[in-house]
């Protein structure tokens, strides 16, 4: 039963992680229409940012935050402005392939930059143990489950009641449409840009708290790929819970059926999933007309 | 002069070859690998050898995403099942390499209808997805088979030796490639002139137009995976053989993404653009290598140091690049050269 329990929170944990960078998939498919296999990758650049500034500049915890939160920011509109904006217009193909030859640049530049070590990000906080009965809990573990609840109630009232969040959802309904109405098409996915890259950062700096920084982070994106499935590719909040659910599906895999397991439960989950249907949990299904 | 296309009968418009030069020019080439082997130290053998196996598997690739415009990003996870295939069959067992290379072709294209079967109702990220995750299981799958193909410790292969003839030594290991390679080619350009090939072509452009004129879709598309991941099987036998050690670790999912690479960069759904396109992505670090020798000797140092790094920024660039400047990929630049050549100078 304890076992059954500490891999259920260590599920949640990891999954909260996939969650998050799931939502990011979710926040730029919702605005662009693209999946942007470059999420891993950006993830991780702002994860070894962070580490970098924890390490040259200063261990304070709401330093590396903001220096984190702000190369975040930077990253996803530089990426923005000089990969995808060239390419608007142009078929889906062509520009989920431009982000998938963006992730191989994004990779091989993290390995260029920075070693290819692991390191642990120590700011000192995350890795004290809490006891509730008679499990341990990281606080780190608990810090980005509550951090992903927030997220995703923040974004949840975002999309339904600012003025920005609706103008995001009427360029993904139909960007012309929303362009005769005055919205500034470049600008949403500019902001789109930055604000997935924020969230989806937030998880690979929590990632590097719990676990470690190592060139093998970017695969953080190919596992959170099955939460966003999971959760259909045009819902936030679906592939935010999408992550929870993959993260205890590959921590009880991991568990009971051994590790081999836990590293392709996810992607046996969506497969299985998609037979069902095809267009995710909560994503809605489109109608095409010839 | 020529001055356009006079086409007469349907059996001219299908023709695989439609003007003599074109023979003409094929012939040498062809005569030309054939004498290359005699030519060429081994150091640019080796990048024969590799120009022909990549192209292989990149024909088969083809067929799934350039003809029936169905996105794979697990390709990989058919060239490792073909591999796998062939070490377990010749090397464990013992069989004839003939029958190493069939159930390279047979065991993928199976594994295909698996894939193939959910993928039916999925289409363009959806189905993307879905292959990334089969070439996950796939690795899963041979590293746990561990009665089968030794788990992580990898299988050794021997070069095969068929009809008695030895294909040891790297000159007779390349004429083996370039008899593969050619049938390939041979085998996608009348696939894509046939029944078949237009059925892709229209499921490719728009399926629910192509199922109303009555194309069964269901067919076609498994059809499509079974094809494709047969002609990457044995791609992936033969680099198997080349590498001489069948290991998960020999193919990497960069492979995958190499392989879509070499389909943009020639210019999707053409056959010569897979073959020019593999010449250009595999030349394309050497290349680069040289140039950058060129400069200075440190900049050669710098490209050792971080030859992995380079080479993998590389194809990133090159793909962002063709797909920002030349959507159509080499060979539409190379129409484009053509039509400038032959209209000149008139415009069209």
């Amino acid at each position: 039963m304890q076992y059954l329990v500490q891999l259920l929170i260590s599920g949640l944990a990891i999954g909260a992680i996939y969650g998050l960078i799931a939502m990011g998939f979710a926040v730029i498919y919702k605005s662009t229409g693209l999946v942007n296999f470059a999420q891993g990758e950006m993830t991780m650049i702002t994860a070894y940012i962070a580490w970098t500034i924890s390490t040259t500049v200063s261990g304070n915890v709401f330093v590396v935050a903001a220096g984190a939160i702000l190369a975040a920011v930077l990253l996803g509109l530089i990426i923005e402005r000089l990969v995808m904006r060239p390419m608007l217009g142009e078929p889906v193909f062509a520009t989920v392939m431009v982000t998938i030859g963006l992730a191989v640049i994004l990779r091989s530049a993290i390995n260029f930059i920075w070693d290819a070590y692991p390191h642990g990000l120590d700011i000192g906080i995350g890795r004290g143990i809490v006891h509730l009965g008679s499990i341990g809990v990281r606080t780190g573990q608990i810090a980005v489950i509550v951090t992903l609840l927030l997220l995703l109630t923040a974004i949840w009232a975002f999309f339904r009641y600012s003025k920005v969040g609706v103008a995001m959802r009427a360029v993904a309904a139909d960007d012309r449409t929303a362009l005769l109405m005055g919205i500034s098409a470049t600008r949403v996915h500019a902001l789109a840009w930055a604000a997935s890259s924020v969230i989806a950062g937030i998880g690979g700096v929590f990632f590097a708290l719990s676990y470690d920084l190592s060139p093998a982070m970017f695969q953080l994106g190919l596992k959170a790929f099955p939460a966003t499935i999971l959760g259909g590719l045009d819902a936030v909040l679906g592939s935010g819970l999408g992550g929870l659910l993959i993260g205890i599906t590959e921590n009880l895999a991991g568990g009971y059926l051994g590790s081999g397991m836990k590293e392709v439960a996810g992607f046996a989950m969506i497969i299985v999933v998609l037979m069902v249907r095809p267009f995710g949990i909560f994503g809605e299904r489109d109608i095409e007309r010839v | 002069m020529r001055t356009g296309d006079y086409k007469q009968s349907y059996g001219e418009l299908v023709a695989l070859i439609d003007s003599p030069p074109v023979w003409l020019w094929s012939a040498v080439l062809l005569l030309a690998l054939i004498a290359a082997p005699f030519v060429l130290n081994s150091y640019a053998l080796s990048f024969l050898m590799i120009i022909l196996i990549t192209m292989t598997g990149a024909l088969g690739l083809n067929i799934l995403t350039g003809y029936t415009g169905l996105i794979s990003l697990g390709h990989v996870g058919f060239l490792v099942t073909g591999a796998y295939a062939y070490a377990v069959l010749v090397s464990k067992y013992h069989m004839p390499p003939l029958v190493g290379f069939l159930g390279a072709g047979v065991v993928p294209a199976l594994a295909s209808l698996i894939v193939g079967a959910p993928s039916l109702r999925l289409k363009g990220l959806y189905l993307a997805i879905t292959t990334l995750a089969f070439s996950f299981i796939i690795n899963t799958v041979i590293l746990e088979m561990r009665w089968l193909t030794n788990g992580a410790r990898g299988i050794q292969v021997q070069r095969p030796e068929i009809f008695g003839i030895s294909f040891d030594s790297d000159a007779a290991f390349t004429y083996l490639c370039l008899a593969i390679a050619t049938l390939t080619l041979l085998a996608t350009l009348n696939i894509r002139r046939s029944r078949v090939g237009r059925a892709f072509v229209a499921i490719r452009d728009n399926d629910t137009a192509a199922r109303v004129m009555g194309i069964n879709l269901h067919a076609y598309k498994l059809f499509a995976f079974v094809t494709s991941a047969f002609i990457t099987g044995i791609a992936g036998a033969l680099y198997g053989i080349y590498l001489s050690f069948v290991s998960v670790e020999g193919f990497p999912f960069l492979l995958s993404i190499e392989a879509l690479a070499i389909l943009i960069v020639g210019g999707l759904g053409s056959a010569l653009g897979a073959v020019l396109g593999t010449i250009l992505i595999v030349l394309l670090p050497e290349a680069t290598r040289l140039v950058f020798s060129l400069f200075s000797a440190q900049m050669d140092a710098t490209f050792t140091t971080g030859a992995q790094e380079l080479k993998s920024m590389l194809y990133g660039l090159v793909i962002i690049l063709f797909l920002r400047f030349q959507p159509r990929g080499l060979v539409g630049a190379w129409h484009d050269i053509r039509r400038t050549w032959v209209h000149w100078p008139l415009r069209y």
